[in-house]
């Protein structure tokens, strides 16, 4: 069980980070309190973990073999990775740094899956560029429905809390769909878990990060959703969930806030509106560079200190 | 299907409806005071028609108290609580500018000479014909209909001509015999008047306003 601790902390750090992509627009601008907000997400997070989180799963588990211990020290070195550039103020995603930690131990193990490593390579290039597409067809279609439904203000007020709040609970759900991989895909490629195993415990670490401790995240990152009028909000949220449903289905663990940012960046477009400053932009391609190496190098650190040997002289 | 989880938005929208009918309810009782007060003079009818419109108005006050407790209790999405909130705001000056002239009457005891009578009364009726449209107005608002940028210009074409009207009527306040004071008094009253139709036409564009801002 203790091996497992590194694949549980890597889960908790996400679900406390990623759970504001989902909840943070309603939490932030008190349409649902955090206590059903977080409820809601960790639940349909478990459910997303255990439904479709597979796929995911045996992308990273195949990307290189790994025995139990690389599989502590790609954890690990992942989870310090978000830790070191989340202090730095850096935004950081939770499957590049998996992924540059897998890639660190590839190369102990001479051993690197290339085809798969280029198809997660894609997907991660396509992650922001699929949701400013999503948000531009759903705010579209949306809107015009939106705008032909004969209701009152209350009612349209209603239908927008409730759409956020719908919204926000198929995000939880593409997210522990798409990110369980990220916190134990490599305990099933060391044979310690089984998929299904690897789901329910690393979709129950994310749903523990969301519980204890994203409300902090939820309210900062929130904010700057609010700033978007209600219903464009409600478009980033689901435009998110839908790219990153689409990058679940394929098999991939991608980053929901990059999904997120690149659904702003859409609703942008729409409407002739910078919505993300340029600094924040350079902070994003700064992490998105940034991260996959620097969980590479703590990876390969990690490894190479746990087989120094003491030798007496 | 889930009204239950709206609770506050059900309370807050009966509230608002509450606060359109109390206002009309007080625009109906200062016209039927101005009526008499034209008509008649300064009478007990008129003192006891005053104290009907200040008890509308004080009752609006009350509304107006209970659905700023709903907003700050979370009612609605924040974009609408602002909204709903400053376009009150704006509302609840007509109200006050009811009672403004009425105690204006009744405090410096005011009497319109017969030549100005006919102006008086067709700006009188027409800013209170302005404040019925402005609420048929917002309860198209609230009822997302259309219809909202039709009544924008009929109320539009109402203010100019009560300014036409209030124009005319300081030039022959002023062009008259009448003693100074006198001529300062009904000065005073004629733009408080004036500011009715004004302060519809403001609460109007307001609300095409938040029309526009409210289509995607």
């Amino acid at each position: 069980m203790l091996p497992l601790l590194g694949g549980v902390f890597l889960g908790w750090s996400l679900g406390a980070n990623d759970a504001a992509n989902c909840f943070g627009a309603a939490v932030a601008s008190r349409m649902v309190k955090f206590r059903l907000a977080a409820g809601l997400c960790a639940l349909f997070v478990v459910v997303g973990a255990l439904a479709e989180g597979r796929a995911g799963i045996e992308t990273l588990k195949d990307l290189t073999a790994v025995n139990l211990e690389q599989a502590v020290a790609i954890t690990v070195a992942a989870a310090l990775t978000v830790s070191i550039l989340t202090v730095l103020g850096l935004p950081a995603s939770t499957s590049q740094a998996a992924v540059g930690a897998i890639l660190g131990i590839g190369f102990f193990n001479q051993e690197i899956n290339l085809a798969g490593l280029g198809k997660v390579l894609a997907c991660w290039f396509g992650t922001p560029l699929g949701a400013v597409l999503a948000a531009l067809v759903l705010y579209r279609i949306l809107g015009a429905l939106y705008n032909r439904l004969p209701i009152s203000l209350f009612q349209s007020d209603m239908l927008l809390r409730a759409g956020l709040v719908a919204a926000g609970s198929y995000a939880s759900y593409t997210l522990g769909a798409n990110n369980v991989a990220n916190a134990t895909a490599v305990f099933v490629g060391a044979g310690t878990l089984s998929v299904f195993a690897a789901a329910l415990i690393g979709g129950l670490s994310i749903a523990l990060g969301v519980l204890t401790y994203s409300r902090g995240v939820m309210e900062t990152v929130g904010r700057k959703l609010v700033r978007l009028d209600p219903f464009s909000a409600l478009v980033v949220v689901l435009a998110g969930g839908v790219t990153v449903h689409f990058y679940t289905v394929l098999g991939v663990p991608v980053s929901t806030s990059q999904a997120v940012i690149g659904a702003v960046l859409g609703i942008g477009i729409i409407k002739g509106a910078q919505t993300i400053e340029r600094a924040t932009l350079y902070g994003i391609l700064s992490g998105w560079f940034l991260t996959p190496p620097i969980a590479c190098f703590i990876a390969m650190c990690l490894h190479f200190a746990m087989h120094l040997k003491y030798i007496p002289h | 299907m889930f009204s239950f989880l709206f609770k506050k938005e059900k309370q807050l929208e009966s509230l608002i409806y509450q606060y359109l009918e109390n206002l009309g309810k007080t625009q109906e009782h200062f016209l039927k005071a101005m009526d008499t007060c034209l008509d008649d003079g300064i009478c007990g009818e008129f003192g006891f028609l005053i104290e009907q419109t200040h008890k509308f108005e004080s009752k609006a006050d009350e509304i107006r108290d209970e659905i700023n407790y709903l907003m700050y209790s979370r009612a609605l999405i924040p974009e609408s609580r602002e909204d709903i909130m400053n376009l009150i705001e704006q509302v609840e000056i007509i109200p006050r500018i009811f009672e403004l002239i009425l105690h204006m009457i009744r405090t410096q005891k005011l009497k319109i000479p017969d030549a100005f009578m006919l102006e008086v009364k067709d700006l009188i009726r027409i800013s209170v014909e302005s404040c019925e449209l402005m609420i048929r107005q917002i309860d198209l608002m609230l009822k997302k209909r259309h219809g909202i940028r039709a009544l924008l210009s009929t109320i539009d074409h109402n203010e100019s001509h009560c300014d036409h009207i209030e124009r005319s009527l300081m030039f022959k306040v002023f062009d008259s015999d009448l003693d100074m004071v006198h001529k300062l008094q009904l000065k005073e009253l004629i733009v408080a008047m004036g500011e009715i139709s004004d302060q519809a036409d403001r609460v109007s564009r307001r609300v095409n306003i938040l029309t526009l801002k409210r289509r995607v």
